[in-house]
């Protein structure tokens, strides 16, 4: 009866046809949905460069680059669409950042993308660089490009760089410049590294900051000191035509000014047959 | 003077409070304030700077509309409902009704951008994410609706309602891309030219000059003189635009 009733008002059969109308509207769109694919490409992606959207943005550019992130986010967080990582470069590196050159994450999750998730470090280290110079403040882009080289790409030398750049900003983290020092050694200059921690040592307030450096420099001077002896005897060798007999000799045939003490302030071990030097306890680290 | 304009503006005020539109546009902005908090959500990181970000462009995108949905019929109205002749009938000045029609619409726009101001800074609060440089930015936004106000009006004595309305909001375009003009005379040789590209981007109104949202939102460092600066360029600008309103209103023929 009511349903009998509710057609025969004029008012209501209208209400009635536009609930119907809005209703099919939103099956065909569904249809529509589905016969796209999710494999097809975004609209978005043929975004022109940011260049030009901030013309266009008309002093909401800060706007367009969240709604933009926003949906990248959700756009290389879906799984589903395989192919997604086409216009990677293009959306980060040419339309967010250019909108909003200061919005920090879209550097930061897109590199991550480019990285972990495109298998493209150099592209990542490319948007990353652009972060470092648009945001010469912020010792994040550089610590993040860091810790690419270093833990992507294995690159110690170009992740001390990075390390560097982001030690010279203020108000960097503790940790970053430990990874500066860390890079060193890890390309295989000792001696910078053991300046470094010999630093850390010196300057942190941290006691566990300060145990940290001091194992590094115990190994490090260790190392360092080695190579140094080492050196020293094939040079007393070339010298002499004879390996020399102890450690002293070397002060005393003028190849060593004075000899370095171990990190326990005692001698290194000399085997006058082989011509090895030797530390005599065990190295903190066991590097 | 000042009664007749007091009286003028109060007048604008008490309609302008009445008006449908008004009450439509401080909705919109108060539920996208309220939206960006759920859009956050959707986001990895930067959730406080797409909260602020939505809630600076709210204010910007309705009080500007606001400034032109009201502004440009303060004057054809009055002129289409025949109101303007019993007022002019008094003992009362053009310039006067155009000076009071401006301040009645201020003062609109000064409530509705401050109740669209409290709700955003009582989001921010709740969130713990309030910054005190925010009000310079809501301050200046205010500042560029009251030159969009003068334009509307200036609009509104010269044209129809429609046709102020796309000059306004035209003119609201041509504000925000004025660097662009400033990089084009960059980019040409000396010549006229150059010469017309660096008159127009000093004689059309640079809305940039109240646009501090992107500095406010990223922390950056906001010159001291700024607020001051935009303040002058708002007084010299908007009255150089509203005497131009007020001399237009002056010849214009009422029948």
């Amino acid at each position: 009866m009511a349903a009998r009733a509710a057609v025969r008002d004029p008012r209501r059969r209208m209400a009635l046809c536009a609930a119907t109308g809005l209703l099919l509207a939103a099956v065909v769109q569904g249809r529509l949905e589905g016969s796209r694919g999710s494999n097809a490409l975004h609209p978005l992606l043929y975004l022109p460069s940011g260049k030009y959207l901030r013309v266009m943005s008309l002093g909401f550019e800060e706007l367009a680059a969240d709604v933009l992130y926003l949906w990248s986010i959700q756009y290389y967080g879906n799984y589903d669409i395989k192919d997604r990582y086409g216009y990677l470069q293009h959306i980060y590196g040419q339309v967010i950042t250019e909108l909003d050159p200061h919005y920090l994450d879209p550097y930061l999750v897109g590199a991550m993308i480019m990285a972990v998730e495109a298998r493209q470090p150099e592209m990542a280290l490319r948007l990353l660089d652009k972060g470092v110079e648009n945001n010469p403040d912020k010792w994040i882009m550089a610590f993040e490009a860091g810790f690419l080289c270093y833990n992507d790409l294995h690159d110690y030398r170009r992740a001390a760089y990075y390390f560097k750049k982001a030690i010279e900003v203020p108000g960097a983290h503790p940790l970053v410049r430990r990874l500066y020092a860390e890079m060193h050694n890890r390309a295989g200059d000792k001696r910078t590294s053991l300046r470094e921690w010999s630093e850390i040592y010196r300057t942190s307030d941290d006691p566990y900051v300060r145990n940290v450096a001091w194992n590094h420099v115990h190994d490090l001077k260790v190392d360092v000191d080695v190579a140094d002896l080492q050196d020293m005897v094939s040079r007393f060798r070339d010298r002499a035509g004879r390996a020399p007999r102890r450690l002293r000799d070397l002060v005393a045939g003028g190849v060593a000014g004075a000899l370095p003490a171990d990190p326990e302030g005692r001698e290194y071990l000399y085997d006058p047959r082989t011509g090895d030097v030797r530390y005599r306890g065990g190295l903190v680290l066991g590097r | 003077m000042l009664v007749r304009i007091n009286a003028i503006a109060l007048n604008t005020f008490r309609e302008a409070i009445r008006h449908r539109i008004l009450y439509l546009l401080l909705i919109f902005a108060v539920a996208m304030i309220s939206f960006a908090q759920i859009l956050s959500l959707l986001t990895v990181g930067s959730e406080e700077k797409i909260i602020k970000d939505f809630g600076l462009a709210s204010i910007d995108i309705f009080g500007v509309l606001t400034a032109v949905f009201i502004g440009i019929g303060l004057v054809s109205r009055e002129i289409e409902r025949r109101t303007v002749y019993t007022l002019l009938a008094k003992p009362l000045h053009r310039f006067e009704f155009i000076l009071g029609k401006f301040a009645g619409l201020s003062l609109t726009l000064l409530v509705n951008t401050a109740v669209m101001a409290v709700w955003f800074f009582l989001v921010l609060l709740l969130k713990g994410m309030f910054d005190w440089r925010l009000l310079i930015a809501v301050l200046l936004l205010y500042f560029q609706f009251l030159l969009i106000t003068a334009m509307a009006v200036l609009f509104s004595c010269l044209s129809t309602p429609i046709l102020a309305s796309v000059m306004t909001l035209a003119l609201y375009a041509i504000g925000h891309l004025l660097w662009s003009l400033d990089l084009l005379a960059a980019r040409l040789t000396a010549g006229w030219g150059k010469l017309v590209c660096r008159a127009l981007y000093f004689v059309l109104p640079n809305l940039g000059t109240f646009d501090i949202k992107g500095e406010v939102v990223h922390g950056l460092a906001i010159d001291g003189t700024r607020v001051l600066w935009a303040a002058a360029y708002l007084a010299l600008y908007g009255s150089a635009t509203l005497w131009t309103a007020c001399a237009v209103f002056e010849r214009k023929e009422l029948q």
